[in-house]
C-alpha cells in the first residue's frame, strides 16, 4: 500500500519520540544499561572468580617461607600438609584435593585438577601473590586481577614449554595429563626468580570467561533489545497509535526504521558498558579492533530489535511477550555455542544451531576479541548471516504490520 | 428505509465519502450488510446505532484499515484501495487514546505534528491553539500519564486535529468529556465544517447526534434511516406528547380514549399524543388538569420507533 520511499524526516520524528520516551523511563534505561553490566559481572565472577572452600595440599620441602605463610592466610583455602608430591597427586585423582603446591627450594610446582577454571585461577593467583613480596615488586605494585588472569592464561594458552608472562591469544589449553610448564615472568629479578611449574593432574583447562565472555556479550545485548522492542511494539498496537500511524503519512518501513534509530542510541550505550565490563573488569582479551566488536554487537542488537518487532505481532499482552523468552532466547542460549563448542551439540540439532544469529555473533566476537580478526575475516559467514538475518526480520516486521489490516 | 431513499442529494454538491453496497463479514457476522451512504463535504455526520451495528467497522473501512468483501467506497475522491494518497488529509481518532503516557502533552503533540511534517513556529502555534480549545493549555508540560480520563480524551482529539484535516473520523470522541467542554467541541466541529471539513462521528449519545447536520442510524450493518434530526423524527411519525396532571388519571384516560385519542398513564400522569392541535382545547376542557406540559419527541424516541420498524 505504501510506497517504498522512506522519508528520513519522519524516521527522525519516530526516533526522537522513542528516545524521549526511554529517557523518561528510568527503569527501562536501567534495564538496558545496567542489567547487562550486572549480568556480565555475575557471569564474570561465576566463571572466573575466586572460590571459597578450596582444598589445597601443601608439600613443603623447604624454601619459599613467604609463599607458605601466605597460603596459610588465604581464607578460601583449606590447607592439608602432605609429605610428598605423589601423595598430593593421589589425593587429587581421588577428588579429595582441588590442587596442591609443592615447594622445593627455588622450584614451586602447582598440581591442579584442571576441570575447574575458577579454582585453577584462584590457586594460581594466590601462589603468585605469595611470591610477590619476595621479588621486590619491580613492576611497581600489586597487579590487578585482570592482569593476573592474563598472565596466568598466557602461560596456559601459549602451548607447551615455558612461556613468559605475556598474555597470549585464546585457544584451548593442553590436552590430558601432560603437564604444561609455566614460569611466572615479568617480575624480573634475574637468577632469584622461583620457577613455578603448573601441572594438570586431570582434564585440561581454559579460561572460561575468555571463551564465553565475547559470546555472552552478544547474548545479553540480543536479549535486551529483543524484549524491549517486542514490548514497545506491542504497546503501539494496544494503545492504538499503530492504527493511527496506518492512517497517516508514516509508512511501515519508516516506523520500524525510526524505532531502530531511536533504540540504537541505547543499544550503543548498552554495548559499550557491557564491553567495558567484560574487557576491563574481567580481563577478557581484546586482540582485534574494539570498533569491529562493537559493530558486530550493534548488528546483532538491530537483528534482535526487528525480530522483537516482528514477534510482537503474535503477542496480545506483555505477559505473552515474556513467553517468547523460552522460545526465542533459550534455544540460542543452549544451541549457539555460547557455553560449549558447536561440535559438542548433537548432529541432529546442529542445523538449528546454524540458523541462529547468536551462533554467528559468538563466532565473530570470539574471532575479533580473542584472535584479533578483522572485518574481512569475519565477513563470511558471520557478518553476512547477521546482515541477512536483520534484513529478513526487518522485512517480516514491516510486512506483519501491513497484515494488521484485515 | 435505506440511505438512497432519502431526499435526493444536490448533484452539484461534492461528497467526501461515497459508499455503495458495502459488504464485510467477520466469520458469520455480517458487520456491513449492503451499506450505502453518501457524506457531503462540509457537514457533520453522525453515525448512531447500538453496539455491533457496524459503526466502527464502517469508520475503519473508510480509513482503509479493512479489506471489504464487496461494494464501492471512495474517500475524498480516491477509491478506497488508494486511500493512503489522502491520508495526510484525514484525521482519525480511534476509541483507543493513541497517546504516549510517558511523554508530556507538548511532546505527544509534537510527535504527531512531525508525522505530518508540521514544524517550527507553525507547529508551536497550532499546538497552543488546540490545547486552548480542549482546555489543556495549562498542562502543556505535564506528563500525559498523569492526566485524568477526560483529559486524555481531549488531548487525543487535539492530536487528531494537529494537521487541520479535511476529513475527520471520530470514533466516540466525547466519551468522558463534560457537557460544557462538549459544547466547546461542537462549536469547534461546526467551525471546521463551515470551512469545508467533513466530520464523521460515531456516538451513543442522542443529544450529541441532535447537534449533527445529518444523522444515520445503523443496525445490523445496514443504514436503517438517515436524514437531519428533524427529518428523522418526522419519518418516525412522532408527534408531541401532552402530559397532564389530573385528579383521576385512569377515568380521564378512559374518557379520552373513547374519543379516539391515543392515551396512556405513566407514573400517575396522563399522556396524550397530540394529533391535531385543534383538539387541544377539547382535551383540556374535558379533564381540567392542575398542570400540563408539552413534550417534543426526542431523537431517541425516533430511533426507538425506527428500530421497532426495522426489526419487524
Amino acid at each position: 500500500m505504501m510506497g517504498p520511499k522512506i522519508n528520513s524526516r519522519r524516521v527522525l520524528v519516530v526516533a526522537r519520540r522513542v528516545v524521549r520516551q526511554l529517557k523518561r523511563d528510568r527503569r527501562t534505561i536501567g534495564l538496558i544499561t545496567l542489567a547487562p553490566v550486572f549480568l556480565m559481572i555475575l557471569f564474570g565472577y561465576a566463571l572466573s572468580g575466586e572460590m571459597a572452600g578450596i582444598n589445597l595440599g601443601v608439600v613443603d620441602l623447604g624454601g619459599q617461607d613467604a609463599l607458605r605463610d601466605h597460603l596459610a592466610t588465604v581464607d578460601d583455602f583449606d590447607l592439608l600438609r602432605l609429605g610428598s608430591e605423589s601423595d598430593a597427586e593421589r589425593l587429587i585423582v581421588e577428588g579429595r584435593l582441588h590442587g596442591a603446591v609443592v615447594i622445593r627450594g627455588e622450584e614451586v610446582r602447582v598440581l591442579l585438577d584442571g576441570s575447574s577454571p575458577q579454582i585453577t585461577a584462584s590457586i594460581m593467583t594466590e601462589v603468585k601473590n605469595g611470591l610477590l613480596p619476595l621479588k621486590g615488586l619491580q613492576n611497581g605494585g600489586r597487579m590487578d586481577v585482570g592482569g593476573e588472569l592474563e598472565d596466568v592464561e598466557g602461560g596456559w594458552l601459549g602451548g607447551d614449554g615455558i612461556v613468559g608472562g605475556s598474555s597470549g591469544p585464546g585457544g584451548l589449553g593442553s590436552d590430558g595429563d601432560i603437564g604444561i610448564c609455566a614460569a611466572l615472568g615479568g617480575y624480573g629479578g634475574p637468577g632469584a626468580a622461583p620457577e613455578v611449574v603448573q601441572r594438570y593432574i586431570r582434564g585440561y583447562d581454559l579460561e572460561m570467561m575468555d571463551s564465553v565472555g565475547p559470546a555472552v556479550l552478544g547474548l545479553v545485548v540480543f536479549f535486551f533489545t529483543f524484549i524491549t522492542a517486542a514490548i514497545s511494539f506491542l504497546r503501539e498496537r494496544t494503545q492504538g497509535s499503530l492504527e493511527k500511524f496506518m492512517v497517516s503519512p508514516l509508512s511501515r518501513p519508516e516506523m520500524v526504521a525510526g524505532y531502530l534509530l531511536g533504540f540504537s542510541l541505547f543499544a550503543l550505550l548498552q554495548s559499550a558498558t557491557t564491553l567495558l565490563v567484560v574487557v576491563l573488569a574481567f580481563g577478557v582479551p581484546m586482540e582485534g579492533s574494539p570498533l569491529t566488536a562493537f559493530g558486530v554487537i550493534l548488528l546483532l542488537g538491530a537483528g534482535g530489535l526487528v525480530l522483537g518487532a516482528f514477534l510482537s505481532n503474535f503477542a496480545k499482552t506483555e505477559f505473552q511477550v515474556v513467553q517468547f523468552i523460552p522460545i526465542v532466547i533459550l534455544p540460542q542460549v543452549v544451541l549457539s555455542g555460547v557455553w560449549w563448542p558447536l561440535e559438542s551439540i548433537p548432529a541432529f540439532l546442529q542445523p538449528i544451531s546454524y540458523a541462529l544469529p547468536l551462533t554467528y555473533s559468538s563466532d565473530a566476537l570470539r574471532a575479533v576479541m580473542l584472535k584479533g580478526a578483522g572485518i574481512s575475516e569475519i565477513l563470511v559467514p558471520d557478518l553476512l548471516f547477521l546482515v541477512g538475518f536483520f534484513v529478513l526480520a526487518f522485512g517480516a516486521a514491516t510486512l506483519m504490520l501491513k497484515r494488521e489490516v484485515g | 428505509m435505506k440511505g438512497e431513499e432519502f431526499p435526493a442529494a444536490d448533484p452539484s454538491q461534492d461528497y467526501s465519502i461515497v459508499a455503495r453496497g458495502l459488504l464485510k463479514s467477520f466469520g458469520k457476522l455480517k458487520a456491513l450488510n449492503d451499506l450505502s451512504v453518501r457524506m457531503p463535504r462540509g457537514t457533520t455526520y453522525c453515525l448512531l446505532g447500538p453496539n455491533g451495528s457496524g459503526k466502527t467497522t464502517f469508520i475503519r473501512a473508510v480509513a482503509g484499515l479493512l479489506r471489504l468483501d464487496g461494494g464501492d467506497l471512495s474517500v475524498l475522491g480516491e477509491p478506497v484501495h488508494s486511500v493512503n494518497r489522502v491520508y495526510p488529509r484525514i484525521g482519525y481518532m480511534t476509541q483507543h487514546k493513541a497517546l504516549y503516557p510517558d511523554l508530556t502533552l507538548r511532546e505527544n503533540m509534537e510527535f504527531y505534528a512531525g508525522l505530518y511534517g508540521i514544524e517550527g513556529w507553525e507547529r508551536d502555534e497550532r499546538i497552543s491553539e488546540l490545547l486552548e480549545m480542549v482546555d489543556l493549555a495549562d498542562h502543556i508540560d505535564r506528563i500525559t500519564g498523569a492526566l485524568s480520563g477526560g483529559m486524555y480524551q481531549r488531548l487525543s482529539l487535539a492530536c487528531t486535529l494537529i494537521h487541520d484535516p479535511d476529513l475527520l473520523l471520530l470514533d466516540e470522541p466525547t466519551v468522558g468529556v463534560d457537557p460544557i467542554l462538549r459544547e466547546a467541541f461542537w462549536r469547534f466541529f461546526d467551525g471546521l465544517a463551515e470551512r469545508g471539513a467533513t466530520i464523521l462521528i460515531t456516538t451513543h449519545l442522542m443529544d450529541e447526534a441532535e447537534r449533527c447536520k445529518i444523522v444515520g442510524y445503523m443496525r445490523a450493518g445496514r443504514m436503517l434511516a438517515e436524514g437531519s434530526p428533524e427529518d428523522l423524527k418526522r419519518l418516525a411519525g412522532l408527534r408531541p406528547i401532552l402530559r397532564l396532571w389530573v385528579k383521576d388519571p385512569q377515568a380521564s384516560a378512559s374518557s379520552l380514549a373513547a374519543d379516539g385519542l391515543e392515551v396512556e398513564v405513566v407514573g400517575g400522569v396522563l399522556q396524550v399524543r397530540i394529533e391535531e392541535h385543534g383538539r387541544l382545547k377539547e382535551i383540556l376542557e374535558g379533564v381540567e388538569p392542575s398542570d400540563l406540559r408539552l413534550v417534543e419527541p426526542s431523537l431517541a424516541d425516533a430511533f426507538l420507533r425506527l428500530s421497532e420498524g426495522g426489526s419487524r
